[in-house]
């Protein structure tokens, strides 16, 4: 098994490489925004177009061979120095630390409550299938699911925020800063954002977890376990949880890259959380290439690196599995 | 058989299910003893209610959808109907365990087998330290015939062949020395030779652990080897129960006697019943085999399946024998009740 995780290891780094060969790739191939705006400047101040575009060239070392400069920007993002954002005028590393904390705060409680809390919704309407309790949890499970994001939100801070005021409408990214991340008024005004994500993440672990439960719940063994005088907890627990977990663990990336994805670009817009999904946003529509680049990579390594821990879960929740050969 | 009060003593059991085509019947008002130290055998085709009959006795069986609707389970002096679930798990796999059809998914993949065989003793012992149990499960793979026991109790199910897997689950059920096994098809998915290898293993460990058996199976072959006494069962209902000896030399019921001619090497050659066994949501009135007896009468449609009659050595018709009775041969069929000539299914008999 030492072997298998060291293995597995080495592979990230090599898919890391991949990925970053293929950004390079993509770059080089396409027009570079900062290119076409230093000529246009140019123009404008009645200056040679063509000059300012070789100056700029020059200073950005694009008139350096392609294979010089693969060198150099693999250099550059090993010592992580991902470059200059000129939409947020500082380095795009900086700019990263600056923001993943505002991502992190609602984003890790999420993940962590949506999986607690769904996975025991979804092992306990399997427990007790096609109940009032089952076909509850069932609505709200699809509720959430079928509801757009964006959507949900805006209808709760119309409710919540505008009629009731019981909640702030959008998030003052002052507050953590001067009040400290735990403190009441910055938890408070996380409620809105956490609630909106949770509907559909917590659904889809809930419905998830409980179609493996009862998958699990005819087998055999179970029968054979209650056979033995196990407790009904020792069932759902030691048995039938245990063996849904080798599957469960598998959905986690899945889970965790679609509240980066789907669920942060569009939070952190409607919310105004300077977060790594409202960067995303911003660098895009900016064209700000080196930050682009920079929440790209993080979304991808943060992908490698979640496979990599799902392969190893794997293997340590399933003995099944044999990793001798691979 | 030892001692005069049975150690299990089941009275018209009945358990049905409740599904969305219907209550489906499983087990009709079944009645048999188990003395200590004895195999009985329940015998039936497939859907016959054999095995939900052995598994309503601890209640194994799902609830709800089943439900045991009536009658009563006494297992060595209590009755077990009415139990609450945190009762009968203490009987379960302590005084009453359970051997199943399929060993291959009989253990949870996920936990090594010596730690599935502990979770027994772990159980029904509060604290019993780690080094008893490992040296109790080793002890149970070795008597159960498994090699090398002290280093297999480490290894995890898919390493075990089927029959390994089987000896396996027995050392589960024997864990805590029950008093009762009940052992549900455990040959009928393995090989030939691996299912006479588990046979015989049954029978020395039975006399070993001095407990009793109920070997719920189809294959009359395999009863005649190993039963004392055996229960023939159709679509819910007993059909006939006596010794086996008595049963396979002189069975009484049609349907038994259908079975038995079946059998390879009795009778004549690739015989079969014809029709097939009755919907369990809608069986018939009367006999539930009349549709598929040949001596069925008019009065054999009618009614409700007919009670237990002795059936006499000479033909003698004798009244119904006591529910939940003793050892006698019996059989539910009106030829050994009043007002029937018991010679008609001789004759018919003969013909066969």
């Amino acid at each position: 098994m030492k072997w298998y995780i060291l293995k597995r290891v080495l592979w990230t780094f090599v898919a890391m490489w991949i990925a970053l060969t293929l950004t390079f790739g993509l770059i080089s191939a396409s027009p570079n925004p900062g290119q076409m705006r230093a000529t246009m400047s140019c123009a404008a101040v009645g200056e040679n177009p063509q000059e300012c575009r070789e100056q700029f060239r020059e200073r950005n070392n694009l008139d350096q061979p392609v294979t010089e400069r693969y060198k150099n920007y693999m250099v550059n993002m090993v010592t992580l120095n991902w470059g200059w954002s000129e939409s947020r005028s500082q380095y795009v590393i900086p700019a990263i630390l600056d923001a993943w904390r505002f991502t992190a705060q609602y984003a890790i409680p999420v993940l962590v409550i949506s999986t607690l809390v769904g996975y025991g919704l979804g092992l306990y309407s399997a427990y007790k299938p096609y109940t009032v309790t089952d076909y509850t949890a069932s609505f709200v499970g699809f509720f959430g699911i079928s509801i757009p994001n964006f959507w949900f939100a805006l209808v709760l801070i119309i409710l919540l925020g505008t009629r009731v005021e019981l909640v702030p409408t959008y998030y003052q990214s002052g507050i953590p800063i001067q009040q400290g991340w735990l403190s009441l008024a910055n938890l408070r005004q996380l409620i809105l954002p956490v609630t909106v994500l949770l509907t559909a993440s917590l659904a889809w672990q809930m419905r998830y977890s409980r179609a493996q439960a009862l998958e699990q719940m005819n087998a055999e063994f179970v029968k054979v376990a209650k056979a033995k005088g196990a407790s009904q907890y020792r069932l759902m627990i030691w048995h039938v949880l245990r063996m849904a977990a080798v599957p469960l663990s598998t959905s986690f990336v899945g889970s965790l890259l679609a509240i980066f994805w789907s669920g942060s670009v569009i939070i952190e817009q409607i919310f105004a959380i300077p977060g790594l999904g409202l960067m995303t946003y911003t660098a895009i529509v900016e064209q700000d290439t080196p930050l682009v680049l920079a929440t790209t990579l993080v979304t991808v390594f943060l992908a490698i690196f979640g496979n990599l821990l799902e392969d190893i879960a794997y293997v340590i929740l399933d003995p099944r599995i044999d990793y001798g050969n691979r | 058989m030892s001692g005069t009060e049975p150690l299990l003593s089941v009275e018209s059991l009945t358990t049905h299910f409740h599904t969305e085509e219907g209550t489906v019947r499983a087990v009709d008002g079944v009645d048999f003893d188990v003395y200590r130290g004895e195999t009985v055998a329940i015998v039936g085709e497939s859907g016959s209610g054999k095995t939900v009959t052995s598994e309503s006795v601890t209640k194994i069986i799902d609830i709800p959808p089943g439900e045991i609707v009536d009658g009563s389970v006494t297992f060595d002096g209590r009755e077990l109907t009415g139990l609450s679930d945190e009762e009968l798990q203490e009987i379960r796999g302590d005084r009453i365990s359970h051997v199943f059809q399929n060993p291959q998914n009989g253990l949870n993949p996920v936990y090594r087998v010596g730690r599935q065989i502990g979770e027994v003793l772990r159980i029904h012992e509060d604290g019993i330290s780690d080094a008893e149990v490992r040296r109790r499960v080793v002890d149970l793979l070795d008597r159960t015939g498994i090699p090398e026991a002290s280093s297999r109790v480490d290894d995890y199910p898919h390493e075990f062949s089927g029959g390994m897997k089987q000896r396996v689950l027995i050392a589960m059920a024997l864990a805590r020395d029950p008093d009762l096994l009940i052992a549900d098809e455990p040959t009928t998915a393995l090989d030939v030779t691996i299912q006479a290898q588990i046979l015989r293993l049954l029978e020395e460990l039975q006399a070993d652990f001095d407990m009793s058996v109920i070997f719920v199976t189809h294959d009359l072959a395999v009863v005649s080897e190993i039963a004392d006494r055996v229960v023939v069962m159709y679509a819910g209902k007993v059909m006939e129960r006596g010794r086996v000896e008595e049963v396979f030399e002189a069975p009484a019921h049609p349907y038994t006697r259908s079975l038995i001619a079946c059998l390879p090497g009795r009778g004549s050659a690739m015989r079969r019943i014809e029709g097939s066994l009755p919907e369990a949501t809608d069986p018939p009135e009367g006999c539930r085999f009349h549709p598929r007896c040949e001596y069925a009468t008019d009065g054999c449609a009618s009614g409700d399946q007919p009670p237990l009659y002795h059936v006499g050595g000479d033909g003698n018709r004798q009244s119904p024998a006591p529910v939940g009775g003793d050892a006698d041969h019996t059989a539910a069929c009106v030829y050994y009740g009043p007002a029937h000539d018991v010679s008609t299914l001789e004759d018919g008999g003969d013909r066969q």
